[in-house]
């Protein structure tokens, strides 16, 4: 299970709304255990410029100055967000061959510019397959 | 002998029992690894292809500086060296 405050969840959909139709990427940092919590997110570069529309390629610069950031703090690297552009919130077949286990991946579906669905997805690193786990849209604190 | 800090992502904590940073000595960040991968049972296949290369989809800085940039496994660090362990983290539709 994830729980997300409804308004950083707002501004995650904000960066993916902005970024259309091409697809973004960010990170979530918070609580990490069976129950995570996300306490902020931090937007990221994607690099991969060629195919924007339906690929991202996280800068691992961004993710290191993310983990610089965040070093002395009770939180960590939980997930990673990114959306798919007029494409459902589930993973696809280049998420599954790229994921790492532990991460929440929360998928945004962004249909003609706005925001449809979010859903986060845990791997199963032994089967290689992703499955969804709960999304909570907490009350901001 | 140089004593660095190796930050472990998230992912591969489960190999170090949770922990999130090891401190360890040595010279290069080969060593370092190497002697990671002798603590911790099967670190060293998470992250190196047969014990030479840095995974394709994992990334090594020492500081600031990714080691791709620089002389890869043979990357020399000084005391107080900050080596982060980052998974690559890529996707799409
Ligand atoms: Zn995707």
């Amino acid at each position: 299970m994830i729980t997300i405050p409804a308004s950083l969840l707002r501004r995650v959909y904000d960066h993916t709304e902005a970024s259309y139709p091409y697809e973004c990427c960010g990170l979530m940092i918070g609580a990490i255990g069976e129950n995570k919590e996300v306490h902020a997110f931090r937007t990221c570069k994607n690099l991969n410029t060629e195919r924007a529309h339906d690929r991202y390629d996280m800068d691992p610069l961004d993710m290191l100055r993310v983990e610089r950031e965040f070093e002395n703090s009770p939180w960590d690297i939980i997930g990673i967000y990114h959306s798919h552009p007029d494409h459902p919130s589930r993973p696809s077949q280049t998420d599954t061959d790229r994921a790492w286990p532990a991460y929440s991946y929360v998928i945004i579906s962004v249909q003609k510019g706005t925001v449809a669905t979010a859903q986060s997805w845990v791997l199963n690193e032994g089967e290689r397959k992703f499955y969804e786990e709960p999304l909570i849209t907490g009350d901001s604190k | 002998m140089s004593s660095v800090t190796v930050k472990i992502p998230t992912p591969l904590r489960p190999l170090t029992s949770g922990q999130a940073e090891v401190k360890v000595e040595g010279a290069t960040v080969g060593e370092i690894l190497q002697k990671l991968d002798a603590q911790f049972r099967g670190f060293g296949d998470r992250i190196l292809d047969d014990g030479k290369n840095v995974k394709r989809f994992v990334n090594v800085f020492v500081n600031e500086d990714n080691i791709r940039d620089k002389e890869d496994l043979d990357t020399e660090v000084k005391a107080g060296d900050t080596i982060s362990i980052l998974p690559s983290i890529a996707g799409g539709l």
